[in-house]
C-alpha cells in the first residue's frame, strides 16, 4: 500500500501538470498539438481520479477515471483530429481580443482572485483541507481559462477545445469538492460527446473556405443523420 | 405511466418520421405529437391530484408539481401552434430552396426530440437531470437554427451553442456547491429540488450566494439576460420563424424556470438579502440594453427578439421583489409573454416570406403595401405589438402593471427607470410599425411585388393565439389564477 503522503505528493505534481497544459492550450497556435495537449490534460485528470481513489477508496472515482479515459483521452481527441485533417487547418493564428501573453497574465490574476474568493466562501466548512481546497481553486481556474480560450479564438474548432478544457475544470472541481453520484458524471459525458460532434460538424461549415463550403455542407448533412441515431 | 406515455409517443413519432415519405406526413406527425402532449397535460391539470404520483414520477428523478405542469402546458400549446404553422411555412422554405429536401427529415426529428426534452426538463426533480435536459435543448434547438443552408445560420447556431453551454458549465459548478452544502447539513448529498426546498434554511448564506451566482450565470445565458444575451437576437432572427416562436416562447422559459426554482431555494435562506438586489440590477440592465437596442432596429425579427430580452428583464425584476403578489404576476407574465411572442414571430414569418427577396440579413426590412399584400400579418404585428408593450385589455398589461405597482413599494427610483425604459421600447416598436407599414408604393409600380399566398395553416395559429390572449386578458379565468396561486404557495413565497 502506498503511503498517504506519497499520494498527496503525486496529486500536487498532477496539479502542476494541469496548470501547464492549460497554459499551453491558451498560448499555442498549432492546432494538432492543442488536441494532444487536451488529451494529456484529460489523462492527468484520470491519474488524479486514480490517486484520489487510493486516498479515499470510493468506487465512483474509479468509474469516473474509466469513463474519462475512454471518452476524453481516446474518443473525443481522435474525432477532432480526424475532422481537423478533413478541413486542413493546421494553425490558428487569429485571436479575437486577447493575445496569448495577455491571456496568460489574466489567467494568473484570475487564479489569485479565485483563491481569495473561495477561501472566503468556504471558511469554517470541513472541505477546507489543503489539498481539496487547491483542487477546487484549480478546477474553477481551469474553467475560466478554458472560457478565455473559447472567447478569444476565432476558429470554431479551437473554441470547442476551450470548451472541453472548461469541462475538465468542472470535473476537477467536482472531484475535489464533493463526491457526485456516478450517473451524473456519466450523463455529462454523453452530453459532451453530442455537443462535440455537433459543433465540430458545424465548424466544418464555418472553418472551410467559401468555395467548397456547399460541398462540405452536403457531407455534414450525411454525418448529421448518423449522429441522430446515437 | 404519464412519463412512459410522453416517451412512447415521441418514439412512435420518430419512427413514423423515419418512414415518412413527404413533408405533409412528417408535419402531421409533429402536429399529432404536440396535440397528444397537450391533451395529456390538460388531462393532468383537470383530473389529477397535483403533485402527480405515477410510475417514476414522484421518485427521486421526476416529479410533476404545479409549476412544472404550468410550464409544460404553455410549451405544448405553443408547440402545437408552431407545428401547424410549420406546415405552410416549411413548404415555403422548401419551394424557395432555403431548406434542402435532404435536411427535412433531420428538421422534424430534431423538432420531435426538442418537445420531449423540454417536457422532461420541466418535470425533472433532480437538478442535475434538469441541467442535462436543458443542455440538450440548447443542442437540439441549435440544430434547428443551423438547418437552413446559409452561412449566417451556422454562425448564429455556433454562437448560441458556445455562449449557452459555456455558461451552463458554471451552472453545474453551482450545483456542485449546492450538493456539497446539502451533504454537510443532511449527511448524504442530494440535488433533489423537493428535498433542498425543505432544508434550505440550514444552508450557510455565503455558500448559498456563491452557488446561486454560479447557477444564475448559466440560466441567465439560456434566457437571454444581460450580459449573456448576445446570442439571442442573432439566433432568433436567423432561425426559421416557426422555430423562432419556440425559441422565444418556450426555450427562454426553461432558463427562467430554473432561475425561479433556484431563487425559491435561496429565498428560504438568509442569502436572499444579497441575491435580490443582484437580480434587480441584472433585470434593469437587461431591460435597458434591450430597449436601447430596439430603438435603432430596422429588422423586424431582431426587434421582436430584443423585445424578448426586455421581457426577461421584467421577469427578473418581478422575481426580485419576491412578494407573493409579484411572483404571481411573474408567472402570469411568463404565460402571456410566451403566447404573445409566438404570435408575433408567426406574423413576422409571413412578412418574411412576402418580402424575402428584399430581406437581406441585418439590413433594413423593406416593407411596402403591407395592408394590401398581407393584411392578416400586418394586423397580427400591430395587435401583437400592442399586446407586448402592455396595452389593455391584453394580459401583459395586468402583469406589467402589478409588477410595477409592487416595485413602487420597494424603490421609486427603480420604478421610474423601468417606466422610462418600457416607454422607450414601446416607442421603438411603434416607430417601426409606423415607418414600415405606412409606406405605399405608387399605383403604377405595384406590379413588381408578387403576393405571397399565405396558406391557411399559417394564419390559424396567429388568430388562435390572439383570441386566446384576449380571452385571458378580458376574463382572467379563475382556473388560471387559482392554478398560479397554488404555484406561489408551493414555491413558499
Amino acid at each position: 500500500m502506498i503511503e498517504q503522503v506519497t499520494i498527496e505528493g503525486i496529486i500536487r505534481i498532477l496539479f502542476v501538470c494541469v496548470i501547464i497544459t492549460a497554459a499551453y492550450i491558451i498560448s499555442t497556435r498549432n492546432l494538432l498539438s492543442v488536441v494532444s495537449v487536451y488529451a494529456l490534460q484529460s489523462l492527468t485528470l484520470v491519474c488524479m481520479a486514480l490517486a484520489l481513489y487510493f486516498l479515499e477508496g470510493s468506487v465512483v472515482l474509479l468509474a469516473i477515471a474509466g469513463v474519462t479515459f475512454i471518452s476524453k483521452v481516446i474518443i473525443i481527441p481522435y474525432f477532432i483530429a480526424t475532422i481537423q485533417e478533413k478541413i486542413r487547418i493546421k494553425r490558428d493564428i487569429e485571436f479575437h481580443y486577447l493575445s496569448p501573453t495577455t491571456s496568460l497574465l489574466i489567467s494568473m490574476i484570475l487564479m489569485l482572485v479565485i483563491y481569495m474568493a473561495l477561501s472566503r466562501i468556504v471558511v469554517g466548512s470541513p472541505s477546507r483541507e489543503n489539498l481539496f481546497f487547491f483542487g477546487a481553486v484549480l478546477g474553477i481556474s481551469l474553467m475560466l481559462m478554458g472560457m478565455m480560450v473559447t472567447f478569444s479564438r476565432k476558429r470554431a474548432i479551437t473554441k470547442v477545445l476551450g470548451f472541453l478544457s472548461m469541462e475538465n475544470g468542472v470535473l476537477l472541481f467536482g472531484m475535489f469538492v464533493t463526491e457526485l453520484p456516478f450517473i451524473i458524471e456519466f450523463l455529462i459525458i454523453i452530453d459532451l460527446i453530442i455537443l462535440v460532434i455537433l459543433t465540430t460538424i458545424l465548424s466544418v461549415g464555418i472553418d472551410s473556405t467559401l468555395e467548397d463550403y456547399h460541398k462540405r455542407l452536403h457531407r455534414f448533412h450525411l454525418l448529421d443523420d448518423s449522429e441522430e441515431v446515437i | 405511466m404519464i412519463l412512459i406515455a410522453f416517451v412512447l409517443v415521441s418514439v412512435l413519432s420518430l419512427v413514423i418520421i423515419a418512414f415518412a415519405r413527404n413533408h405533409r406526413q412528417m408535419n402531421s406527425v409533429c402536429i399529432g405529437q404536440a396535440l397528444i402532449f397537450t391533451t395529456l397535460t390538460a388531462y393532468l391539470v383537470v383530473f389529477q391530484q397535483v403533485p402527480v404520483v405515477s410510475f417514476l414520477i414522484d421518485s427521486q428523478y421526476f416529479f410533476i408539481d404545479h409549476l412544472g405542469l404550468f410550464e409544460v402546458l404553455i410549451a405544448t400549446l405553443i408547440f402545437t401552434c408552431a407545428a401547424v404553422y410549420a406546415r405552410g411555412y416549411v413548404e415555403g422554405l422548401l419551394k424557395s430552396g432555403e431548406l434542402e429536401k435532404g435536411s427535412l427529415k433531420l428538421f422534424y426529428v430534431a423538432w420531435t426530440l426538442l418537445l420531449l426534452v423540454i417536457v422532461l426538463a420541466f418535470i425533472s426533480d433532480n437538478l442535475a437531470l434538469f441541467w442535462i435536459f436543458a443542455e440538450l435543448t440548447t443542442i437540439i434547438s441549435a440544430m434547428l437554427i443551423a438547418i437552413l443552408s446559409a452561412r449566417e445560420n451556422i454562425d448564429a447556431a455556433i454562437k448560441y451553442i458556445f455562449v449557452a453551454s459555456v455558461s451552463m458549465l458554471f451552472t453545474f459548478a453551482g450545483f456542485i456547491f449546492l450538493f456539497e452544502m446539502s451533504r454537510v447539513s443532511l449527511g448524504t448529498g442530494t440535488l433533489n429540488w423537493t428535498v433542498l426546498m425543505q432544508h434550505a434554511t440550514t444552508f450557510p448564506p455565503g455558500m448559498m450566494i456563491a452557488s446561486f451566482a454560479l447557477v444564475f450565470i448559466g440560466l441567465a445565458a439560456k434566457s437571454g439576460i444581460f450580459p449573456f444575451h448576445t446570442w439571442l437576437p442573432e439566433a432568433h432572427a436567423k432561425a426559421p420563424s416557426a422555430v423562432s416562436a419556440i425559441l422565444s416562447g418556450v426555450l427562454l422559459n426553461v432558463g427562467i424556470y430554473g432561475i425561479i426554482r433556484m431563487y425559491a431555494i435561496t429565498h428560504q435562506s438568509t442569502a436572499v438579502v444579497t441575491v435580490a438586489p443582484m437580480l434587480t440590477i441584472f433585470g434593469v440592465l437587461t431591460i435597458g440594453i434591450a430597449a436601447l437596442s430596439m430603438l435603432p432596429q430596422k429588422n423586424l425579427k431582431k426587434l421582436v427578439a430584443f423585445s424578448s430580452v426586455e421581457n426577461m428583464g421584467i421577469l427578473l425584476v418581478g422575481l426580485a421583489i419576491s412578494t407573493p403578489v409579484s411572483v404571481f404576476w411573474v408567472l402570469f407574465h411568463i404565460m402571456a409573454h410566451s403566447f404573445t411572442k409566438a404570435s408575433l414571430f408567426f406574423s413576422s414569418g409571413i412578412l418574411h416570406r412576402q418580402y424575402r427577396s428584399r430581406f437581406v440579413s441585418d439590413a433594413a426590412d423593406e416593407i411596402k403595401d403591407v395592408f394590401r399584400l398581407q393584411p392578416l400579418a400586418a394586423w397580427g404585428i400591430i395587435l401583437g405589438g400592442l399586446a407586448i408593450i402592455g396595452m389593455p385589455p391584453f394580459p401583459l398589461f395586468f402583469s406589467e402593471f402589478f409588477i410595477l405597482l409592487q416595485l413602487g413599494t420597494v424603490s421609486l427610483w427603480v420604478l421610474a427607470a423601468m417606466l422610462l425604459l418600457l416607454f422607450i421600447s414601446a416607442v421603438a416598436l411603434g416607430y417601426f410599425v409606423l415607418m414600415n407599414f405606412t409606406s405605399v408604393s405608387e399605383p403604377e409600380a405595384q406590379t413588381d411585388i408578387e403576393q405571397y399566398r399565405t396558406p391557411a395553416s399559417m394564419k390559424v395559429p396567429i388568430i388562435f393565439l390572439l383570441v386566446l390572449l384576449l380571452v385571458i386578458g378580458i376574463f382572467l379565468p379563475s382556473g388560471i389564477t387559482g392554478f398560479i396561486n397554488q404555484i406561489v404557495t408551493e414555491l413558499n413565497f
